[in-house]
């Protein structure tokens, strides 16, 4: 499954929404963003300035971005916009205006990419790369001389926004996502009972549910992978494999509600946990493992190579140079293994109690 | 999608107690850290994000053992099929362990970022290792962060092994201290680039690839055998011992002498079970074409005075040696300079008189020479390439054999308001990128040297002149590949200067006649000299010639004779590759 650049759109925007980063600029194609600081701590990777944040007391400086969703049509608009002598103005923060169909800022944001070197503008010139003229921070290139390739230095300051394309496949759309778990994945979540309820005699009665949402890989020298999202009533036991459909369209709040009771767990959470796994085992146990065959036939074959070529080597009559020999022979039989032979590793993703009215 | 589990080297059999066939494992930090959440009240995480999360982790889940995924994670490459077929063999049908052995300029390094790409999307790999030739680390480092998005890391420290995937030259990797803490790491993926200087399995390169602890392996040359089949038994029994028997069993199956194989049908099969190689002349990868302009010159009658000379010269000496080649390279070398420049004579003239006894009755005789030298005030061949580059008014690269002759040249332009830049083997990497950059950017003109050939790709490119020529066929192509390559948009011109009536002049008419090589894009020539080969080099062959002919005419005739083989092994390579399509 790949995204459009549509869905990359909203995810990200979900994203920054969120973390209560102020939009400075948004469009169909793009957004330029401050970060919050807490979404800067999870994105720009400045541990050492925000380690200087904390002990100082400094009020912070967040970076901020134009994320492109759609880099093709916006570099197209962009340059309609620049060669309309109406949107020459001068660059800055102050100055910017939305001029027809995209803001002014875009222009000499996209100016901006063009003149950097160390850009991620895919498909672009490559980093390092000296561009004939223009203004490149030549310390950028002096650096990707030595390293090869340098991440994006971040630019403080007015005006200072770096440009980024966001597709699917980016490196900034993937770190979003691990961010988004970092802070999503350990929930306890209440549904919301409405105003209504607050003003009912009688307190409302929740259910608590533990939820998981598992993720299945299962690996050879080849992989799949599933994902799992089941919850168990720990009143109950019972169990909801498609845990999200349940959720529906239930609004959820991280506060207690007025006027509601928590019925008594029947089951530990450890209990719970033991009951979710096993409910995914047995689901697991009735896939078809054709695969894994496949894959042990692979390892038989392999292995049978390894052990004829070795028989013959392991008849050396030094004892030193056998045992060099034996040596190999069993580390490549151990490499053999950890190549073909199947295994399934379940994780967890996010999870999370979730107390939800009891019908 | 987010890594969340890594397979490592298995430490003991694994025991399966489960309902599964398979081995199950359940991973239970989450509890811990849900009940410690629990306690303290928090913190908790928020929905909305926690919905985004799985959201990023369907789009990103690999829902199929065998399709590649790696395509919807790249947007700005668009690989040839050839490259996407290979990528698609090293998966699902060779589980991760290949030799890559396309022809030079087809893209291995395209390839192999596929594969490593496919293997990090799907979560099998982790820690990489990626060994590569001094000059190409950069290079590398550069192709993975840009094209493939893959956050590749140069080794300058110590502490930069740390890192999942890191990009080394082999020379660092296999010594101490760093030999030590690579063998204590296991690596999900090794990859290794110019892999052919693997094919002794005395040697310490050998030694260490074989010791290091590896998953997934790939092998990348563009010459896998080059002239011996025990080397490729070597590579492949690094990858996976036994694939081809033991080393007795494959000597009696393919092996008639070292360069000459049997069962070649058999072996063919055996050898596409672990090597994938793609031929310029195979499927749709539509190629520029080459266009060759030779250049005559007549040497001025100074130059011709010491071409002379020196012929004469290193003619006697061969006589008085007894016929002995290998005391002689030094001469030939002096015989191949007098083509080049009057300052590469010079130097190679210096070196000897230093070396012999001060009473050598030589010592007069190259005195002499050097004075013949001194008569020699232009260059013929540097003032042809002057009006060629004025005329053409675009980059071009001119390769020389010799650093002496570069050196002069780089001179020579810059008094004539050309910009220039050098290139050449002897250079650190960060030179190296430099001196391409710049050649990118401002410099009209590189002057590179031979060693400079190998792993520079200069796309942009498309006038090349060959000051003077390798006797090396091999390394002909090599030069031409670096700029005619995928790409390349234009055309490329290639520009042969040789100089009538000198040894050149038949040099080149054996390569361009008989071979037919520069227009040759079909590939085979490795498979040609192979053939070629099977006594003895073309090099030496031709040294051999040189020196012991005692007229033009024997000269001409001993030429025209591995022509006619040469020629007919071209043809013969030819029908072969036009029966098999």
């Amino acid at each position: 499954m790949t995204l459009t650049p549509q869905e990359v759109r909203k995810q990200v925007m979900d994203y920054l929404e969120a973390t209560e980063c102020s939009i400075i600029e948004v469009s169909p194609l793009h957004v330029t963003v401050k970060l919050s600081p807490r979404a800067d701590r999870m994105l720009t990777d400045r541990p050492y300035y925000w380690g200087f944040v904390e002990r100082t007391g400094t009020p912070p400086e967040t970076l901020s971005f134009t994320f492109v969703f759609d880099p093709e049509k916006y570099d197209h608009l962009a340059a309609a916009a620049q060669a309309a002598p109406t949107s020459r103005q001068p660059r800055g923060a102050g100055d910017r205006t939305a001029a027809a169909g995209l803001p002014a800022g875009a222009g000499a944001a996209g100016m901006e990419a063009g003149a950097d070197t160390g850009g991620t503008t895919t498909g672009g010139p490559l980093a390092g790369t000296a561009p004939p003229e223009g203004s490149a921070d030549p310390q950028d290139s002096i650096l990707a001389r030595f390293f090869g390739f340098v991440p994006p230095l971040p630019r403080i300051g007015p005006g200072m926004i770096r440009r980024e394309d966001v597709t699917y496949g980016s490196k900034r759309l993937g770190q979003i996502w691990s961010a988004a778990r970092e802070e999503g994945k350990c929930l306890q979540l209440f549904e919301d009972p409405g105003s209504r309820q607050r003003m009912t005699l009688f307190s409302a009665a929740y259910e608590p549910w533990l939820a998981v949402c598992y993720k299945v890989e299962m690996s050879c020298d080849l992989k799949r992978e599933e994902l799992h999202f089941i919850g168990v009533s720990l009143t109950s036991g019972l169990i909801v494999p498609d845990f999200e459909a349940k959720l529906g369209s239930r609004e959820l709040t991280p506060r207690l509600p007025e006027n509601i009771h928590i019925e008594p767990s029947g089951l530990s959470l450890a209990a719970g946990a033991d009951k979710l796994e096993g409910y995914l085992t047995s689901k697991l146990a009735l896939l078809d493992y054709t695969w894994a065959e496949e894959a042990r036939e692979r390892l038989r074959l392999e292995l049978s190579i390894v052990d004829i070529y070795y028989e013959e080597l392991l008849k050396e009559q030094d004892e030193e140079k056998r045992l060099a020999i034996l040596e190999q022979y069993n580390r490549r039989r151990k490499e053999t293994a950890w190549q073909y032979e199947p295994q399934i590793a379940v994780s967890a993703v996010t999870y999370g109690l979730f107390h939800l009215r009891s019908t | 999608m987010t890594q969340l589990f890594r397979n490592p080297l298995p430490e003991e059999d694994p025991t399966n107690d489960s309902v599964l066939p398979v081995p199950l494992s359940f991973e239970r930090k989450w509890l811990d850290e849900l009940e410690s959440s629990l306690e303290k009240g928090g913190p908790w995480g928020n929905w909305r994000l926690s919905r985004l999360a799985i959201q990023g982790e369907k789009s990103g889940l690999v829902t199929s053992f065998d399709e590649l995924q790696c395509m919807k994670h790249l947007s700005g490459l668009s690989p040839l099929p050839h490259q996407l077929d290979t990528a698609h063999k090293v998966l699902f049908q060779m589980s991760g362990r290949a030799i890559l052995a396309d022809e030079v300029g087809l893209g291995k390094t395209i390839e192999a970022g596929l594969v490593l790409k496919e293997y990090l999307v799907r979560g099998l790999v982790t820690r990489v290792l990626i060994l590569v030739p001094a000059s190409l680390v950069l290079q590398w480092v550069r192709e993975l962060n840009t094209k493939f998005g893959i956050s590749a890391v140069a080794q300058k420290k110590a502490y930069s092994w740390d890192n999942s995937i890191v990009v080394a030259s082999m020379d660092t990797a296999k010594r101490d201290p760093h030999k030590e803490i690579l063998l204590n790491h296991e690596y999900d993926m090794l990859i290794i680039d110019e892999a052919h200087k693997l094919k002794n399995k005395k040697s310490t390169n050998y030694l260490f690839v074989q010791q290091l602890r590896k998953k997934y392996c790939l092998l990348l040359t563009a010459t896998p055998v080059q002239n011996d089949l025990g080397e490729l038994f070597n590579l492949i029994t690094l990858l996976k011992p036994g694939q081809l028997g033991n080393q007795g069993d494959f000597a009696t199956n393919f092996v008639v002498d070292k360069r000459q194989p049997k069962n070649e049908v058999q072996l063919r099969g055996e050898l596409s079970k672990v090597m994938i190689r793609n031929r310029r002349g195979e499927g749709p990868v539509n190629f520029t074409k080459r266009k060759v302009r030779n250049i005559p010159l007549t040497l001025s009658p100074e130059e011709k005075v010491l071409y002379d000379g020196v012929t004469a010269f290193v003619k006697d000496q061969y006589q008085e040696a007894g016929g002995n080649l290998s005391s002689m390279l030094s001469l030939v070398t002096l015989q191949r300079e007098v083509c080049s420049s009057r300052d590469a004579v010079f130097i190679t003239l210096v070196n000897l008189i230093k070396k012999l006894p001060a009473d050598s009755p030589k010592r007069e005789r190259m005195m002499e020479l050097l004075q013949t030298l001194r008569t020699v005030k232009t260059n013929t061949k540097a003032e042809k390439t002057m009006e060629l580059i004025r005329g053409m008014n675009e980059k071009v690269i001119v390769f020389t054999e010799y650093r002496a002759t570069q050196e002069y040249l780089l001179q020579y332009f810059r008094d004539h308001g050309l910009q220039c830049v050098t290139y050449s083997g002897g250079m650190n990497r960060g030179k190296k990128d430099w001196m391409m950059d710049l050649f990118r950017g401002r410099a009209q003109v590189m002057i590179a040297t031979e060693a400079g050939g190998e792993g520079i790709n200069l796309q942009f490119c498309h006038h090349m002149i060959n000051f003077d020529l390798p006797w090396n066929p091999m390394r002909v192509e090599q030069r031409i590949g670096r700029v005619h390559r995928l790409g390349q948009e234009n055309d490329v011109v290639i520009y042969n200067l040789s100089t009538e009536g000198t040894i050149e002049e038949h040099i080149l008419h054996l390569l361009h006649e008989k071979i037919n090589m520069f227009e040759m894009v079909i590939g085979g020539l490795d498979v040609i000299l192979e053939r070629f080969e099977k006594k003895e080099s073309l090099e030496k062959s031709l040294y051999k010639i040189m020196l012991e002919a005692r007229s033009d005419e024997e000269l001409r005739s001993g030429l025209d004779h591995i022509g006619e083989s040469l020629s007919e092994l071209t043809h013969g390579v030819r029908d072969e590759s036009e029966a098999g399509a």
